[in-house]
């Protein structure tokens, strides 16, 4: 399955239903078993042809960040709230497509003519934005759209420039991307392939897959925080695209196994696959939630730089995402 | 037991997170005529086990309550306390409060300085807990004899009948909802059901759920059904978070498996009892968020009891949101059979 | 002797996620003494000593890990840039000694902030280093320094170190493996790894362990300093039994427990209210099904600095009170 297919997709924390489907479908053919667990996790379990004594998890999440209508003003004009971490000030002037029927609106806010001095300086937050679907009530309002009905940015995929691609949902639907495509090789170890669910809420769907497997290692693929445009601090940048997949020491939920980080390092050394290292310790992902499952497993995180993260527009480049699928492949025929 | 009479008597029990023996004690004898078995772990979470051969369903509400700790006896006799959970420390001046010390039961009254010896800048902050104590009306060397740092306080407890079947008591949050597990249990005495279903009234929810958590780890559930308290329409409260106080509340939002929830509406439909829907966009703060992170993961749906004043000791409910919301449960628990879980994913 | 077993452990480099060399030193302390090693794939360092028929299984937790400070990026002019690991205070940190693993030592400064509030992203750790090259052949992103060891008397009674939290729980649990014969309940060492960023150690060894019942082994914070008032906890006047902290409420028969083992070993203890902090405790009472569990915890003033301060009286209550604790019925 191409990555602007699962960009497309829509797919919220707790709204995964379409992306899961197709994720399942899409690995049926590349495994030896595959499941919906509990949480809603697609797991597919691919049986090495080695002795079984390795066992390696890829992990990457389905999710992605949005929004959820919890009512209506009396002119018919929705009200919402965020779904995982989302700027509002990204939001305002945004296409979206709001529920089950994909009801197109944009979301709008008082004109620039109408705002005073003091208001131009202030952030919108949520208790100032709506969407306009063009209801003319209330009532019309919340009959096409009802409260829990879930709200994503109406944006296409698109490769531009030089190798870069811009897209919704980059994270991390392109570590959905490499997971199938990791699926398609020929391994010695066992390979669990898990997309999970929840992770823009809390790491949730992993707290799940990591309960229920026995996997030894587990390598999550993400999407980072790239920092490298405009006033940024040399220092402060984090990653860079365009330098390699993003191999992390620490972040905030979890610390790199270190016996796995320098053996992840040495093999893209040896390999000669684009790296870098993450030039900062901030974020959190799933590889959390694995290495403290049970009696714990070995983690580490291979992240592909990402500008604008959890926006309408993200961007990439195609040799960051070629690099993280290099990586891990490499990572799990050596396994 | 009718449920005014379990209710006059639980609230008014001690349960403060993490010493909830006594309440525990009493809930679970509650139970014991509905349900095949009764247990009280280790932890103070009664489970009560109502068999069947279908899906095993775990259905709970926190017996635990706020309240608060002896933190320090100053040289004077007075009490300083730390909070258990989420109190208020405005709504603490003048109350009576009631330390639980070694040899029994003293009453305290909450003392702060009086307006007329402080400056005009002090009066505008509110009282924290660095500025209350309780007065224990005894001579300090006396006080250091009966109570030690660690000892357990809660709220005075009154059971008030307002009109139209409102009720204003200490810990309706969430024993009102141990309440409606009860008499759910006593309901689906005269029911058939397949579900295997274990009513938990749990420990330690108002510092993290962590009685659901464990609950759920010891009993595997394949699904979750978890009751707390949500607030009902109260004057200034913001937009959008409140609900009509006349009956219960579902929950919706990505803790809260769909296809589940649409099933609770269905129930409430079928059976003409009123059910409202609230959104909760990320964490909903109650025993869901855990129980359904137990083990591989559980299905969980959430059902609110919307309640005024919460965290005081003046919570005040509706009896028949109370009520109907058994009703309705009943029905609910008594449909689930081994197709729950056909559709689950589609 | 306790104060020598407090020295080896204060000596070892072990910051969070590098604690490795902390369980060489218990390891080889603990050697032919236990009935039972094993590190698991969290670092923790696990040690058993077996207990009687109808004994309980005791976990006793005691992290071996350090606060620090781990390399985030290099300077051109080969100065660092770091942030923290666990909870490092900036006022703490400015312009100390600190050392990474393998003996690089460095200065910690905090830069001209400009008007901005000071925060981490304003320090840097000076290594002498002419450039990032030179920097580099010492130390890689990643790496991760400590405060320098610096261990001394402080009066008759009283010892200040960095790594006291919890390096000194760290010699009483070693102690106390040495020291018990043939216990009536199982005692279950864990010497966890990763505490300062979430007890998360701990949390994957009490999954492990399944025990009956936990004690956390860890510092707690004093309140008998000028301006300073809670917890009503004093230095030297014995270990303190925690009744709550932010992380967890100690069940009732472990909080008894301590107590009566206190009395039964007439030792002074005192009881701990804290209204913040967390310990390895939390972890093993919410491990599977919910294991009764609680913390026995040695006063220490000016936590997270380099100069944490114990009185070794305290040290030797605790102690007393752990000996009988596991010869205790439960």
């Amino acid at each position: 399955m191409d990555l602007k297919t699962l960009c497309e997709m829509n797919g919220a924390s707790g709204d995964e239903r379409e992306v899961r489907k197709a994720l399942l479908e899409a690995a049926k053919p590349l495994c030896s078993h595959v499941k919906i667990d509990r949480m809603g996790n697609v797991i597919a379990y691919k049986k090495g042809k080695g002795n079984g004594k390795r066992h390696v998890l890829f992990s990457a999440h389905m999710d992605e960040i949005g929004f959820i209508i919890i009512n209506a003003t009396e002119d018919g004009l929705l009200q919402f709230k965020p779904i995982g971490g989302v700027d509002p000030r990204v939001a305002v002037s945004k296409y979206v497509v709001v529920g089950e029927k994909k009801v197109k609106g944009v979301i709008g806010a008082l004109a620039i003519h109408l705002q005073s001095a003091d208001d131009r300086k202030r952030v919108l937050g949520y208790d100032n934005l709506f969407i306009d679907i063009g209801a003319k009530d209330k009532d019309e309002a919340l009959r096409e759209c009802p409260p829990g009905s879930f709200v994503y940015y109406d944006n296409d995929y698109q490769e531009f420039g030089m190798g870069s691609v811009v897209a919704k949902a980059l994270d991390d639907r392109i570590g959905c991307y490499n997971l199938l495509r990791i699926l398609e090789g020929e391994y010695e170890a066992d390979i669990t392939c898990a997309f999970v669910v929840q992770e823009e809420v809390g790491l949730r769907g992993a707290t799940g897959a990591a309960f229920a497997s026995d996997a030894d290692t587990v390598i999550v693929l993400e999407g980072t925080t790239a920092g490298d445009m405009g006033d940024v601090d040399p220092v402060r940048r984090v990653c860079e695209p365009g330098l390699g997949v993003c191999v992390s020491f620490m972040d905030n939920a979890s610390i790199a196994n270190r016996e796995l980080y320098k053996e992840l390092m040495d093999l893209a050394q040896e390999k000669g696959i684009a790296h870098q290292v993450k030039r900062g310790a901030t974020g959190g992902n799933d590889a959390g939630a694995y290495q403290r499952g049970k009696e714990g497993k070995r983690t580490c995180v291979l992240s592909v730089p990402c500008r604008y993260i959890h926006g309408p527009s993200s961007v990439v480049k195609l040799s960051d995402i070629e690099a993280q699928y290099e990586l891990a492949k490499a990572y799990a025929e050596q396994a | 037991m009718k449920t005014e009479e379990f209710l006059r008597q639980v609230t008014a029990l001690p349960g403060v997170t993490g010493n909830e023996r006594k309440a525990a004690e009493f809930i679970a004898e509650a139970f014991r005529p509905y349900v095949d078995e009764v247990e009280i772990t280790p932890l103070n979470c009664v489970i009560a086990h109502k068999k069947g051969n279908g899906p095993k369903v775990l259905i709970c509400a926190h017996l635990d309550e706020i309240g608060m700790m002896v933190s320090k006896i100053e040289k004077d006799g007075c009490l300083r306390l730390q909070s258990v959970g989420g109190v208020d420390p405005r709504v603490l001046p003048g109350m009576r409060v009631r330390v639980f010390a070694r040899e029994g039961e003293l009453m305290g009254v909450v003392g702060a300085t009086p307006p007329h010896l402080l400056k005009d800048a002090d009066r505008k902050n509110n009282y924290t807990f660095e500025t209350l104590f309780v007065d224990m009306g005894m001579p300090a060397e006396e006080v250091e004899k009966r109570v030690s740092v660690g000892d357990t306080v809660c709220f005075e407890a009154r059971y008030v009948e307002l009109k139209n079947g409102r009720v204003a008591t200490k810990t309706a949050d969430d024993r009102a909802c141990v309440a409606i597990m009860l008499r759910t249990a006593e309901l689906m005495q005269k029911m058939q059901h397949s579900a295997d279903l274990y009513f938990v009234s749990t420990c330690q929810e108002e510092i993290g759920s962590y009685g659901a958590l464990v609950s759920g780890f010891s009993i595997a559930p394949d699904y979750g059904v978890a009751f707390d308290v949500t607030h009902a329409d109260t004057p200034g409260a913001p937009k959008n978070s409140t609900h009509k106080i006349d009956s219960l509340v579902a929950a919706k939002g990505p803790f809260i498996h769909p296809y589940l929830e649409k099933k609770l509406e269905e129930a409430a439909h079928e059976n003409g009892v009123s059910l409202q829907t609230a959104i909760d966009p990320r964490a909903t703060y109650t025993d869901a968020d855990e129980l359904s992170l137990s083990r591989a993961g559980v299905p969980t749906v959430l059902l609110s009891l919307p309640l005024k004043y919460m965290h005081t000791n003046v919570e005040t409910f509706d009896m028949h949101a109370l009520t109907e919301g058994a009703r309705m449960l009943a029905h609910y628990l008594a449909a689930v059979d081994e197709s729950w879980e056909d559709e689950l994913w589609i | 002797m306790l104060f020598d077993t407090l020295k080896t452990m204060l000596a070892a480099f072990g910051p969070t996620g590098q604690e490795g060399k902390v369980a060489e030193e218990v390891k080889a302390l603990l050697q032919d003494k236990v009935d039972g090693m094993k590190m698991d794939v969290m670092g923790n360092l696990i040690v058993e000593k077996k207990g009687r028929e109808n004994g309980k299984t005791i976990m006793f937790s005691a992290h071996m890990d350090h606060i620090g400070l781990v390399v985030t990026d290099i300077e051109e002019t080969g100065y660092l840039r770091v942030t923290n690991v666990g909870g490092i205070s900036l006022e703490m940190t400015k312009t100390r000694h600190v050392v990474f693993g393998n003996g690089v030592e460095g200065v910690v400064v905090c830069q001209p902030t400009k008007g901005e509030t000071a925060g981490l992203q304003h320090l840097f750790v000076d290594i002498g280093a002419e450039d990032k090259a030179d920097a580099l052949s010492k130390v890689n992103l990643g790496d991760v320094c400590v405060y320098a060891p610096d261990c001394f008397r402080l009066g008759e009674h009283r010892v200040a170190s960095p790594a006291m939290d919890d390096r000194c729980a760290c010699a009483l649990l070693a102690e106390l493996l040495m020291q018990i014969e043939n216990p009536v309940n199982t005692v279950v060492g864990v010497f966890s790894t990763q505490e300062e960023v979430g007890l998360r150690g701990a949390n994957t060894a009490a999954y492990q362990v399944a025990p009956d019942l936990g004690v956390a082994l860890d510092v707690t914070a004093w309140g008998d300093t000028p301006e300073t008032k809670l917890p009503a906890v004093k230095l030297g006047a014995g270990a303190a039994i925690k009744f709550m902290d932010r992380s967890h409420i100690a069940t009732p028969v472990v909080r008894d427990g301590l107590i009566a083992a206190a009395e039964k070993a007439n030792v002074p203890y005192q009881r701990e209210v804290l209204p913040f902090g967390g310990t390895d405790g939390a972890a093993i009472q919410h491990s599977r099904g919910g294991v009764p569990a609680g913390t026995l915890s040695i006063p220490c003033r000016y936590v997270h600095s380099a100069c944490e301060v114990i009185d070794m009286r305290d040290m030797e209550s605790a102690l007393a009170i752990l000996k009988e604790f596991v010869n205790a019925k439960f």
